[in-house]
């Protein structure tokens, strides 16, 4: 293209809901479509690389999702975590829309396998791509590739050149200036900021660790910001996990997730419970623990179980510290021996015999304990015992911008940025408020990129 | 490895290289679908160096793995299973077969064991020389029947034993079981024929780039059922002659022929398409161990030069140059007969054994569904 000639829409972010924007683009009609990913080329995707599986209404089973997951029971799921929605209006929206991602991944590119072992209850909800959230990515690439999609690496989008309300060109931090008929942002959230996050957090942000890239530091967001968008979503909302301590600063994904929760006791640092380890079934409750030992002190916590159950969570990376008694994996965790040694004894003692069944809400609980374990409650007493300190792990943040129906960003004074558009995690504070649901997050960026690249070429090429 | 890993020892070169990553990997489990590794894997907590050994040949070395994981290189985790299981292949194929006989380096051992096959050939050809009684086009117009019995049958049955030792050895290694079950070696061998764990899911093999290609499984196919087809023509010209008592040479529309073209053409197709597919495939980082690497070009020209000339005897049998292109080809198979054991050629041994074993884990609900 000649210097100077705008691109038709050009998509800041390449994870999967920019990919899905960007080859939306172009099938609706947008002739030139650039797509700006901030990695190189070996760690494209940001946060999507870290994926696995995507929530979707459907009203049968198949072969990968066997039972059907109606639009009801998704819509009570999604208000069932945290506060429910934030917007409720675009949350049921995202959810009527969900019913047709499948599909339209599979025409893109992606391919299914059955639900993954040792992810307990998500089958019937969740779809499983092939080779998870990075194999998803090089789909996309290669699909978006064959639609015409130009992608530019190692370009890090940080403000945007405006002539009156509408965007004129993306200005990169290398000082050069994408000018774009419409420009929709996929740049995700600013959970890698520590700084920003230390606005809400305090100094509990310094024990956060981070999931993804150390690159989501919310740029993008901040422009936005400046230029007058609307927020939405909460300042500490956020998708965090339980993850081992040890774990890398950032980008540890899945590997460094500890799924010993619900069949263990967790204590905090002066060796006392603080939550129900088995509240709900796991894939409903694991996004919880993230922001519960965000709230202890030092936000540390320690997951501690017997031999008995040893097997029945994905093997910790890391591996878990083991002692033929309890005071030997207090010891090795650095807590008080006789303190961990005495939760341990009084849950043990409270435990009501029940048949102990990992795959459904089994009763197996606590009688006369505070905090009470409501399933899967067994008595620890089988060496040799293990244990694991954890800290949160945030995956990504809610807050973001406010968006029409259309994707639009909408500004405070309740017009909107001309020619702007988002989609995914910038924009998930419109429906998720506190909490997280599980594979919701991919919904979201294919549901929202799938809308804001038809709007964005619409708003191009008319 | 040479004793059989008691309890949990610590692990070391290969085997720890290999145990880091894999631990990762039981930990993330997103390449599940893609083959029969990851399912083995996590019927696994912990790793002894036959169970490492076990995954490695479970491998076909699609390489899916490579390009599906957030965590290869520049990532901190700097996951490079395919590169890692490699190694620990090549580390299998150098300690499984018994110590050859000649104290040597392995670069001497291949030279002195092919150099002697061929000399014993020759010596044979000259001693024993073909008699001119027998047909035109015969190969025993060459070197007598007796003299062609010994110098190729020897070295055969050498090659043969000494593998047969190998894979007790790996056998016993590796723990296996189901080898006496007709389900399992039927699994196994429906797998082995058509490189179930090449398929990647559905989603091919990511070789020689990143780019899904059946092209691997395809090649590696016609060099495998060539080899088969091959064997096949040896023995319906067994069977020709010493059964049906008639005689080389044979004619083109006859199974000897038939089998031996097409299998001999199957080779060179899949051979040849096999190293230019080698010379394109990623460096950046290199997904198979420098070593085997070296060793799979090995194989792969030493089975060509077999198929190439097996073809050109047939092809010239009728011409002057018929007796030095058999004595090449004669000299050839004997080497590589004599030598075999001690190549990659063993792969085939291994990660056939590896596939009953693993169906044998599995049991009947099939790889990706562990316990």
């Amino acid at each position: 293209m000649t210097a100077g000639e705008p691109w038709d829409v050009v998509v800041i972010g390449g994870g999967n809901a920019g990919l899905v924007a960007a080859i939306t683009a172009r099938e609706a009609g947008a002739s030139r479509v650039l797509l700006l990913e901030r990695a190189p080329a070996a760690l494209r995707g940001g946060n999507t690389r870290h994926t696995r599986n995507v929530r979707c209404v459907h009203d049968t089973g198949d072969q990968y999702t066997p039972g059907a997951y109606p639009y009801d029971e998704l819509w009570r799921d999604l208000c069932a975590v945290g506060d429910g929605p934030s917007d409720e209006r675009l949350a049921a929206h995202t959810v009527r829309l969900s019913e047709s991602v499948p599909a339209w991944m599979s025409a893109h590119g992606i391919r299914w396998q059955p639900p993954l072992t040792g992810t307990l209850h998500l089958g019937r909800t969740n779809r499983f791509f092939l080779g998870g959230g990075k194999a998803l990515v090089n789909a996309y690439h290669r699909t978006a590739e064959a639609a015409g999609v130009a992608v530019r690496y190692d370009a890090t989008a940080q403000n945007m050149d405006f002539a009156g309300d509408r965007c004129a060109a993306v200005l990169t931090a290398d000082g050069d200036r994408i000018p774009a008929r419409a420009v929709v942002c996929a740049s995700g959230g600013f959970e890698a900021n520590i700084g920003w996050l230390r606005r809400y957090w305090g100094d509990a942000a310094d024990n956060f660790l981070i999931r993804g890239p150390a690159t989501n530091d919310g740029r993008m967001l901040a422009a936005l910001y400046c230029r007058g968008a609307a927020r939405a979503g909460q300042e500490r909302g956020f998708h965090a996990v339980a993850i081992d301590a040890r774990s890398p600063r950032f980008d540890g994904g899945i590997a460094t997730r500890l799924d010993s929760i619900p069949f263990s006791v967790v204590v905090n640092t002066s060796g006392e419970r603080f939550y129900d380890e088995g509240e709900d079934l796991w894939p409903k409750r694991y996004a919880i623990w993230g922001r519960l030992i965000a709230g202890q002190d030092g936000q540390i916590a320690y997951s501690v179980w017997d031999s008995k159950v040893n097997r029945l969570f994905l093997p910790p990376m890391y591996g878990p510290v083991a002692a033929p008694d309890v005071a030997g994996v207090a010891r090795a965790l650095g807590l008080d021996p006789h303190a961990l040694a005495t939760t341990v004894a009084r849950y043990n003692k409270a435990v009501v015999p029940g048949a102990f069944d990992p795959s459904r809400l089994d009763g197996c609980r606590t009688d006369g304990l505070s905090p009470a374990k409501s399933n899967w409650a067994q008595p620890i007493d089988t060496p040799p015992f293990y244990g694991i300190a954890m800290r949160p792990g945030i995956t990504f943040t809610f807050m973001g911008v406010r968006v029409t129906e259309e994707a639009r960003v909408v500004t405070v004074d309740g017009g909107t940025l001309g020619n702007v558009f988002a989609a995914g995690e910038i924009m998930s504070g419109n429906i998720l408020s506190s909490g997280y649901l599980g594979g919701f997050g991919l919904t979201i960026g294919t549901v929202w990129g799938r809308i804001a690249g038809a709007a964005a070429a619409r708003e191009a090429t008319r | 490895m040479t004793e059989p890993a008691a309890g949990p020892a610590p692990l070391a070169g290969v085997f720890a290289a290999a145990e880091r990553q894999l631990v990762i990997c039981n930990a993330c489990r997103y390449c599940e679908g893609y083959c029969a590794v990851f399912p083995a894997l996590e019927r696994r907590l912990e790793l002894a160096a036959g169970d490492i050994t076990h995954l490695a040949d479970l491998c076909h070395d699609c390489r899916d793995c490579y390009t599906a994981c957030m965590y290869a290189p520049p990532h901190e985790f700097a996951i490079n299973l395919p590169a890692a299981l490699s190694a620990v292949r090549g580390h299998t194929c150098d300690e499984y077969p018994p110590r050859p006989p000649w104290p040597a380096s392995r670069r001497a051992t291949m030279a002195v064991t092919g150099l002697a096959a061929i000399a014993v050939l020759a010596v044979l050809g000259g001693a024993a020389g073909g008699s001119g009684q027998a047909a035109a086009a015969s190969p025993y117009r060459v070197i007598a029947y007796p003299a062609l019995l010994v110098a190729a049958g020897l070295p055969a049955a050498w090659g043969a034993a000494v593998m047969a030792w190998s894979a007790a050895r790996y056998w016993r290694d590796t723990g296996g079981r189901g080898l006496a079950s007709p389900r399992v070696l039927l699994a196994a061998l429906s797998q082995a024929a058509t490189l179930r764990n090449l398929r990647g899911g559905g989603a091919g093999c990511a070789y020689p780039g990143d780019e899904p290609s059946a092209a691997r499984r395809r090649l590696h196919g016609l060099v495998a059922w060539g080899f088969a087809a091959c064997v096949a023509s040896t023995v319906a010209a067994a069977i020709s002659q010493d059964i049906a008592g008639d005689p080389p040479p044979y004619p083109v529309l006859s199974a000897p022929v038939l089998l031996g073209v097409a299998g001999g053409a199957g080779m060179v197709a899949g051979c040849a398409g096999l190293l230019a597919l080698r010379r394109v495939a990623h460096t950046e980082p290199a997904r198979e161990d420098p070593a085997l690497a070296r060793r799979g070009r090995a194989l792969l020209a030493g089975l060509l030069t077999l198929a190439v000339t097996g073809l050109l005897t047939l092809v010239l049998r009728d011409t002057a140059a018929f007796a030095p292109v058999l004595a090449v080809h004669l000299a050839a198979v004997v080497a590589c007969f004599a030598i075999a054991p001690y190549t990659k050629f063993t792969h085939a041994v291994f990660r056939f054994l590896a596939l009953v074993r693993d169906n044998a884990e599995a049991g009947p609900a099939g790889p990706g569904r562990a316990p």
